[in-house]
């Protein structure tokens, strides 16, 4: 089942293949480099579609939108990161929505009924998340079924059990700490779930750059034979991946909670499907691997920003209400290939150069 | 004999076809009218619908891609579907010509953008999904369609032969179109190569693009017949028809015992996985399951029907490792 | 990537100082936006509602904006980009009785009132007061019709919506009560729930009459889709036995009950909430205030509910169903100012 498929690769192995010959990398082909990356792609598109949105909407630059943007940004960057991590081993965890759920409800009743201090709750909620993203990962790695299957399954169960207990009934006495969080604004502009998106974004990055753990993910996911063999416990990797999956949607979760000023059992939908699209898009425009072996944190940071700065700044536009899906698609395809284009471009450019 | 006895225990289809029929006798059992003729018409209708769904979504993974896309497309065609017959009064079979045609212009369109840019299914099939909806709420700005002519609902709602919907003609025609096209034709044998080792197909002198392009333009044309017949059995174009396809279109495959990964795929395996989630969804209705446990008993059974499976697949290889 | 993203929010605050900031709050006229869960056939009449609005009271603009998915994120981005857009007043369908009250109290910050419309949100919430369907009242008087027509004695299905939707306890509930009234001379055998699309509620329901139908006497419906299936599998079975009551006036519904297939349905008024709440927002903002001794109902999640009209609509009543929602509109909107607003 890990044997990559070659149809799902990215377009660009090739160019990147370009990009990465060779250690000795002059200082041109690094740029090259950097220029061809699906980050810097995406930096090109969200600063042209931030320009159009700013020159032809009055709305889009004003301080509330550019502040609900960001917060916005920032929930979907998580339930990415959540998607992402398991996207590494070259599985999917259809389930990120469902444990973002229990994790909120989790917290709600913890400081509701049990009326823990808000650390004690946040870290039981994290806790929660954790615990379920293990049960995922040991279901996978001792069945030896596809994530796919087992985190479907899983999905429907998490999310049912919630809904057994609770009754679909929500928590709404949280501590208003949480919910001035959610409304906190700095410097007027700036939401600071942003900046724990960052602050995670960074700490992720850390770990796949610079601790052996990250790289032995990165290995399991790219050949689990050939890692095995070097002496990584592929087992166990992939459970590590899929309770930090639990983790992060339990972040996002909470940082839902605080958005909403409750936690309720509707914030994603019925079975938590409706994370699933901000969940996979951010990573797979940002670079990520379908197929497991690679990633990239910043590009899923890019790739769900771009995507939340177009449906926010598709939504000033008043484009004709019921059209709007129509656009935002096309405008993503379209923004797909101007990035395929420009890498070829560049890479044909590369060539004659190198 | 112990050669053909384990040929068949190794077949795709033979853990799913245990569970349906263990499931089959202790429902039925326990309470009968599970095997009255109307609740088989009822059973055979959502199997209908539901494997060509599935289908739709099992010849994409055959290619070793997804299509995210499928619910998008079955919407846009039922609603089209519906909308032709009410407001240009088009009959029918027309209307159900120009509808599949849509289906297979939407698949083209994905194929194409596929095969021609090389950016990955998932993403182009993501992008799909939201333009092909939102034409489709354009279209209806929410609103069903209700001019659909009696003999379309005559179709989705009577029977021949007792308790068989005609609605299981078109599933019955897809599934034998299918086996035919990944058993016989030279195109279900590229389909395979590609999603198999898509480099080693090449080599071997298969064009990538056209295959990848004709099996987008099946799947879409499968999708739109899917949306057809809901219409048919609903009596109406409701604009949230295809919303919650994804899920199931990917179970069925899986549980039949599909690789996702591409390749290998299998039409009983995928039929008998539909069957298997219409009987989990029908007991929980006639065994009055607590409506907020549904859900949970859902997801277990999943489990285990696929852990079932698994078990099998994994006593079988060491049978044969011992042989 | 910090760097970056400073850069980023530094280019766009430049842009955004280069924009006068927030043009909506100043604005004098009254722009409404009409914004529903979702896209949902039910709000189609908002539209209408609000055009006739505009014009009749002269508004800014009555717009019927709406999510593209029931999403409560959907529903809370599009209600923020309204607000940038300069929207200043909002009848709004809470995607969440409890989660959209911290979009509602930013939308109210900012100056602008919200009504919530149709669908009430729980208590404490900065919106001015709920018009809509009281959903629990009406599904205990569509239960009564129901057991009426069945004669006082006899077993109910009840099919209901989304389970997320805590309307849909309430309904369970509210049908459960009007069932114990009886003494036990009424059960409702069986909930489904989780069936407001078509696949599931065509699989569903037609999988439990299949088994149960000649278990079940009548059929209560509280939401749009099992309404419409339940109508269409009753024609089916062509039996005439089985009593059902519907809910709303999608044209499957009011088919089946001209033919008599389906008892009645409980209408709802969209075009009525979409109308007087507009009036109201206009009020509101030209310096009005809400009475706070006016006559407000009291129901599950709130005590300043007006009750928008929920009429039960039998085969007799069916045909001129339009023309009696807006004599209800009329006639709640002849004395609302006077009940509800205290103006200078």
């Amino acid at each position: 089942m890990a044997s990559p498929t070659p149809t799902e690769l990215d377009p660009s192995s090739e160019l990147d293949a370009v990009a990465d010959r060779g250690p000795l990398l002059s200082r041109e082909s690094q740029t090259l480099r950097f220029l061809l990356s699906n980050e810097f792609g995406l930096i090109v598109l969200i600063a042209i579609f931030a320009g159009v949105f700013s020159l032809f909407t009055p709305g889009f630059t004003s301080p509330f939108n550019q502040f609900t943007l960001g917060r916005t940004m920032a929930i979907d960057i998580m339930i990415g990161f959540s998607m992402m991590v398991v996207i590494v081993t070259g599985g999917l965890n259809l389930s990120v929505g469902a444990i973002g759920v229990c994790a909120a409800i989790g917290f709600g009743w913890l400081v509701e009924t049990l009326g823990l201090p808000l650390p004690m709750a946040l870290l039981g909620a994290l806790a929660l998340g954790a615990t379920l993203g293990t049960v995922n990962g040991i279901l996978i790695v001792r069945s030896g079924l596809h994530s796919f299957i087992i985190t479907l399954a899983t999905m429907s169960i998490f999310f049912g059990v919630m809904v057994f207990l609770t009754h679909a009934e929500a928590f709404r006495i949280i501590p208003p700490e949480m919910s001035a969080f959610g409304k906190m604004r700095i410097l007027s502009y700036v939401s600071p779930l942003l900046l724990i998106s960052i602050a995670v974004g960074v700490l992720l990055t850390c770990l796949y750059r610079l601790t052996p753990l990250g790289r032995e993910m990165l290995a399991a996911g790219a050949k689990a034979a050939a890692a095995e063999l070097s002496g990584v416990r592929i087992g166990r990797t992939f459970v590590i991946c899929h309770s930090l999956s639990g983790v992060l949607a339990a972040i996002a979760a909470t940082m839902v909670v605080a958005r909403n000023g409750a936690a309720i059992p509707s914030m994603a939908g019925g079975l938590g499907q409706d994370w699933l699209l901000p969940a996979v898009l951010g990573p797979v425009l940002g670079g990520t691997l379908l197929t497991g072996g690679r990633v990239s944190v910043f590009g899923t940071f890019l790739g769900s920003a771009f995507v939340t700065t177009l449906t926010n700044g598709l939504l000033q536009f008043r484009v004709g209400e019921f059209w709007l899906q129509t656009w935002l698609g096309g405008l993503l395809l379209l923004a797909v290939l101007i990035d395929l284009a420009r890498r070829r471009y560049l890479a044909r450019g590369g060539r004659r150069m190198a | 004999m112990s050669a053909a006895l384990s040929r068949v225990l190794q077949a795709d289809w033979f853990g799913p076809l245990a569970i349906v029929i263990v499931a089959t006798l202790v429902i039925g059992s326990i309470e009968p009218s599970f095997l009255s003729s109307f609740n088989i018409q009822i059973l055979l209708l959502a199997v209908a619908v539901n494997c060509v769904i599935a289908f739709s979504q099992m010849i994409i993974i055959a290619v070793g891609q997804m299509n995210l896309s499928v619910g998008a497309i079955g919407g846009l065609a039922a609603i089209s579907f519906a909308g032709m017959m009410q407001v240009w009064g088009l009959p029918g079979p027309l209307a159900a010509l120009a509808a599949l045609a849509i289906g297979a212009a939407a698949g083209l369109f994905n194929g194409a953008l596929i095969a021609a840019t090389g950016i990955s299914a998932f993403v182009v099939t993501l992008a799909s999904l939201s333009v092909f909806k939102g034409i489709n709420l354009g279209i209806t700005r929410a609103q069903p369609f209700y001019g659909v002519p009696e003999s379309v609902k005559a179709f989705g709602n009577t029977t021949f032969l007792g308790p068989i919907p005609w609605l299981v003609l078109p599933a019955i025609l897809v599934v034998v179109a299918i086996m035919h096209l990944l058993n016989r034709q030279v195109l279900g044998r590229h389909i395979l190569a590609v999603g198999g080792n898509q480099s080693a197909a090449e080599l071997s002198g298969i064009s990538v693009a056209r295959t990848v392009v004709w099996t987008h333009a099946i799947s879409g044309t499968l999708a739109a017949l899917a949306g057809i017949m809901f219409v048919a059995r609903l009596q109406l174009g409701q604009p949230s028809i295809g919303d919650d396809w994804l899920i199931p279109s990917f179970a069925a495959p899986v549980i039949g015992g599909a690789v996702l990964a591409g390749g290998h795929v299998s039409v009983s395996g995928t039929l008998l996985g539909v069957v298997i989630v219409a009987i989990i969804t029908q007991a929980l209705v006639i065994f009055r399951i607590d409506p907020f446990f549904v859900q949970v008993v859902l997801g277990f059974l999943i489990l285990w029907a696929v852990g079932i499976n698994r078990l099998r697949e994994i006593r079988v290889e060491r049978v044969l490792g011992r042989i | 990537m910090r760097r970056s993203d400073i850069v980023a929010k530094a280019a766009i605050a430049v842009l955004g100082m280069a924009a006068l900031s927030l043009p909506a709050i100043a604005a004098e006229s009254t722009k409404v936006a009409l914004v529903p869960g979702g896209p949902h056939p039910y709000f189609a009449a908002w539209e209408k509602a609000g055009q006739d609005a505009m014009k009749d009271f002269k508004l800014g603009a009555a717009d019927y904006r709406i999510p593209q998915k029931w999403e409560l994120s959907q529903q809370n981005e599009l209600l923020e980009s309204l607000l940038s857009q300069g929207y200043n007043a909002f009848l709004v369908f809470p995607g969440d009785p409890v989660g959209s009250n911290s979009t509602v109290a930013e939308l109210t910050e900012n100056g602008a009132p919200v009504i919530a419309t149709a669908g009430c949100l729980k208590e404490p919430t900065t919106a001015l007061f709920c018009l809509g369907t009281d959903t629990g009242n009406s599904a205990y008087l569509g239960t009564k019709e129901l057991i009426k027509a069945m004669g006082g004695k006899g077993r109910i299905a009840h099919f209901s919506g989304f389970l997320v939707d805590p309307n849909t306890q309430l309904r369970i509930d509210a049908v459960e009560k009007a069932a114990k009234e009886t003494n036990g001379a009424v059960k409702v055998v069986q909930v489904i729930t989780d069936i407001d699309a078509p696949e599931p509620a065509e699989e569903k329901i037609n999988a439990y009459l299949a088994a149960h139908a000649n278990e079940v006497d009548g059929i209560i419906t509280t939401a749009w889709i099992p309404a419409v299936v339940a109508s269409n599998a009753l024609r089916k079975i062509g039996d005439k036995r089985i009593q059902m009551v519907g809910i709303d006036h999608d044209e499957v519904v009011l088919k089946a009950i001209k033919d008599g297939f389906v008892h009645g349905t409980m209408l709802q008024n969209p075009y009525g909430q979409g109308y007087i709440g507009s009036f109201a927002l206009d009020k509101i903002r030209s310096g009005c205030k809400v009475k706070p001794d006016a006559p407000f109902k009291t129901i599950a999640l709130t005590n300043r509910f007006i009750d928008s009209g929920t009429v039960f609509a039998g085969k007799d009543a069916v045909d001129n169903y339009v023309a009696s929602m807006q004599a209800i509109t009329k006639e709640i909107f002849a004395n609302f100012a006077s009940t509800y607003l205290s103006c200078p």
